[in-house]
């Protein structure tokens, strides 16, 4: 069994403690994580009514502020009665378990299922057109300019990237032949750490040109045109060995 | 909490708490109701994330750098997929599902997958009572629906797909797993170990042709037979061993259970004689000793022929003396052995007269003491004999009669053999039938003398002399087309040749020794076939 397995601790499960799942609506949730101080935010009114158990929450009164995205003040409040339906677990059963950073733990059996409805007043249907309008408004939209912007696009006689470049290239001047041993280093060293490599890659690394280069490669690699790895060059078989340990000094001699 | 009171309803209040620092997550474990689940009954329980989809979101980099690897290839690969638009989901460790593990090893294992959509409309809050009647809501952070895992075997989907086919013919569905378990077997255990499975296969062949025979490992194993159709609670660490033995056991328990173990064992040819390729191919060591034995009568003769070829190949009487002697010591050594040795000997005869039927004069000596030897032992082979001959050479003319006389098969149960052996002195002749009659009448003669009188009527005939296991059916059928061997047992169902089941497997692997034919793979299965 991995590390990873952690003992889920039963021992609150053992008791036996019934939680309630409730449904609550999202306004509501937003609401409630305003909520300051100990965490207060409302009271629960269970009752009997005629025989049949009316559950109610009724929001704290500074929490009914809606704040909304637009610059006018809410002039919208959030209802406060929320009566709750009362439905039964059935086809289920459902567990409650926490995670936190280094355990878990069970918490109790669901015994109760309810869903948090507001109470349809007028408030709530203030707060509800609200959020209609807000989600209504697109993420991206066009917007008219004013001025024509001019500041884009202007003609260059050449770009600055441009002249970079040509400077770069000036600099470093036409790839001059090395002396063949220190390319024969260069080369090996090279395929010590990958095996496959493009032409053009190799020119960078050595900085030779071309033709000099391709010539010193047709000794002692082998071209690839198909595969997978295509037109790659890898070195011969008898001046690799893919293992641990490389011996330059072997190869050096080989080729000599 | 302040209490009001009133006529008709009472409430209570409590004070709703939403605490803010918790730095426990809340999650919903849900079990379906079915599975009946009881949290408090557990006494142990580990989770994890089950992380086994790792693999396939996260790119497995082989190794940077040496053997195999190109220079820029983590560049190039990048950019290929930025070309075509490749967007690799992210390997979230909180969406990766739970294994739960309930009561240590034995116990139950669940998996919990994530439920997506809750948190997107509505909050969940779990609502638990505080010591001081206050309520608090904790937001609930994901919801898992936890499924069982099944820990007994199941069949995979190529499997399933096989079994689907055949549901029509299946009748004993417990079989199908059985039978899987044993093909694990063979592929997973050694040579060495084929011989002692073939051995207990036979032994549970007979088990179940016999009259539930019981197991004798029943008694050793412990088989709890679980709510799960059929298959049995064995935990995945059972052992090959162990499963060998489960498996013959479960099969005579299940076929207790079942109540129908002819019927069953009749319907499902399929899956019960699965075991018999094994049989075939591999069985060596019972083949070789059938060689060996068969080599001594032969006094290192060529090819040996089987009773049938003895009966129709021409034989004189001294021969067939002097040899008699020779099979009665013979006979006597191989008590244990005759059948297989006999069926093999037989067969080798036969195929040999088939082929070639002047070779009967020369294998007359051989034939003769194969042929007493055969006599000699159980009745088994029985008058196959003179039904062999006469069902194969289809040269014998006008002789229904004797066909229906000795229709036994050619490798029936030695009691027919002898039977026959008393009622071949009816056979008429022809050539070289002629010789195996000659062969024949003198046979019953000495047979009689030496072994017990049977009666003729016994088994001379198959209730339903539709299908006789003769040589001549064989070869019909294969070069009619290709067919497996249980196609061919299929054929020749034990109802209708009235053999066992065991001696048909043993009869027929005679005859497919004898007749030598080609093989093909075709399925993955073997096919033999003849062109003729």
């Amino acid at each position: 069994m991995s590390d990873k397995g952690k003992d889920v601790d039963l021992t609150r499960a053992k008791q036996n403690t019934g939680v309630w799942l409730v449904k609550v609506p999202k306004y509501l949730s937003q609401q409630w994580a305003k909520a300051s101080g100990r965490g207060e935010v409302g009271k629960l009114k269970i009752g009997k009514a005629q025989g049949k158990t009316v559950v109610s929450f009724n929001l704290s009164e500074d929490l009914t502020v809606v704040e909304c995205s637009g610059e006018k003040v809410s002039s919208v409040r959030s209802p406060r009665e929320h009566p709750f339906t009362m439905q039964t677990v059935g086809g289920q059963s459902l567990a409650v378990f926490t995670e936190s950073s280094d355990k878990l733990a069970l918490e109790g059996m669901v015994v109760q299922r309810a869903e948090c409805r507001p109470a349809v007043s007028e408030s709530y249907m203030k707060l509800k057109k609200l959020q209609i309008e807000e989600s209504t408004k697109p993420l991206r939209f066009s917007q008219k300019l004013e001025k024509a912007i001019t500041t884009n696009y202007k003609p260059v006689s050449n770009h600055s990237y441009n002249l970079e470049y040509e400077k770069k290239k000036k600099e470093e001047g036409k790839r001059a032949r090395a002396d063949k041993q220190k390319v024969l280093e260069m080369l090996f060293s090279a395929f010590e750490k990958h095996q496959y490599y493009n032409i053009r890659d190799l020119v960078d690394i050595t900085k030779q040109p071309v033709i000099y280069l391709k010539e010193i490669l047709r000794e002692i690699c082998v071209y690839n045109p198909r595969g997978p790895h295509k037109s790659t060059w890898e070195l011969k078989s008898e001046y690799r060995h893919y293992k641990e340990g490389q011996e330059e000094e072997e190869e050096e001699e080989k080729m000599e | 909490m302040t209490s009001l009171g009133s006529s008709s309803s009472s409430t209570t209040e409590y004070v709703v708490r939403v605490p803010k620092n918790t730095s426990k997550k809340y999650n919903l474990m849900a079990f379906n109701a079915g599975d009946k689940v009881s949290c408090s009954a557990w006494t142990q329980a580990r989770m994890e994330r089950d992380m086994s989809n790792r693999r396939i979101y996260g790119e497995e980099e082989s190794q940077e750098g040496a053997a195999g690897s190109e220079f820029g290839k983590k560049q190039k690969e990048e950019s290929r997929r930025k070309k075509y638009g490749i967007v690799k989901k992210e390997f979230k460790v909180e969406d990766q599902p739970w294994i739960l593990k309930v009561n240590g090893k034995a116990g139950r294992r669940f998996k919990g997958l994530k439920k997506g959509g809750v948190t997107e409309n509505a909050s969940y809050y779990i609502f638990t009572q505080c010591a001081d009647g206050a309520f608090e809501a904790f937001p609930v952070h994901a919801w898992y629906n936890f499924t069982p895992q099944a820990k007994h075997r199941t069949l995979t989907a190529e499997e399933a797909e096989e079994e689907w086919g055949r549901r029509n013919k299946v009748v004993n569905h417990f079989s199908i797993m059985l039978q899987r378990r044993f093909r694990e077997q063979e592929r997973g255990d050694d040579d060495d170990e084929e011989g002692e499975k073939g051995g207990k296969k036979k032994k549970k062949k007979g088990g179940r042709g016999g009259d539930l025979r019981i197991h004798d490992l029943e008694e050793d194993l412990e088989m709890s037979s679980d709510e799960s159709e059929g298959s049995n609670g064995e935990d995945d660490e059972a052992k090959a061993k162990s499963k060998k033995d489960k498996g013959p056991k479960g099969k005579g328990k299940k076929k207790k259970k079942k109540g129908s173990d002819f019927e069953g064992f009749e319907d499902s040819d399929d899956g019960d004689f699965e075991g018999l390729e094994v049989d075939y191919m591999s069985d060596e060591s019972s083949s070789e000793e059938e060689e060996q034995e068969k080599t001594k009568p032969n006094k290192g003769e060529g090819v040996p022929k089987g009773i049938d070829e003895m009966s129709e190949s021409e034989e004189e009487s001294e021969e067939e003396n002097k040899n008699e002697e020779d099979a009665k010591e013979e006979e006597e050594e191989e008590d244990g052995k005759k059948t297989p040795v006999q069926v093999e000997k037989k067969k080798k005869k036969d195929s040999s007269g088939e082929s070639d039927s002047s070779e009967d004069s020369d294998i007359e000596g051989e034939a003769a003491s194969a042929l007493f030897m055969k006599k000699r032992t159980p009745p088994k082979r029985g008058g196959g004999r003179g039904s062999a001959g006469s069902s194969r050479t289809g040269s014998r003319p006008g002789t229904p009669s004797i066909d229906n006389a000795a229709t036994s098969n050619t490798l029936r149960a030695a009691a027919n053999k002898l039977e026959q052996g008393k009622r071949q002195t009816t056979i008429p002749s022809s050539e070289t039938p002629a010789a195996k009659r000659l062969k024949m009448e003198p046979s019953p003669q000495s047979s009689s003398g030496k072994s017990t009188p049977q009666p003729v009527s016994g088994k001379s005939t198959p209730s339903a002399s539709d299908v006789q296991l003769t040589e001549d059916a064989v070869r019909r059928y294969l070069i009619r087309k290709p067919m497996t061997t249980k196609d061919l047992l299929k054929k020749f169902q034990t109802k209708r040749t009235g053999l066992s089941s065991e001696q048909t497997v043993n009869v027929l692997a005679q005859i497919l020794k004898r007749l030598n034919p080609e093989r093909k793979n075709i399925n993955e299965k073997m096919h033999f076939y003849l062109t003729e």
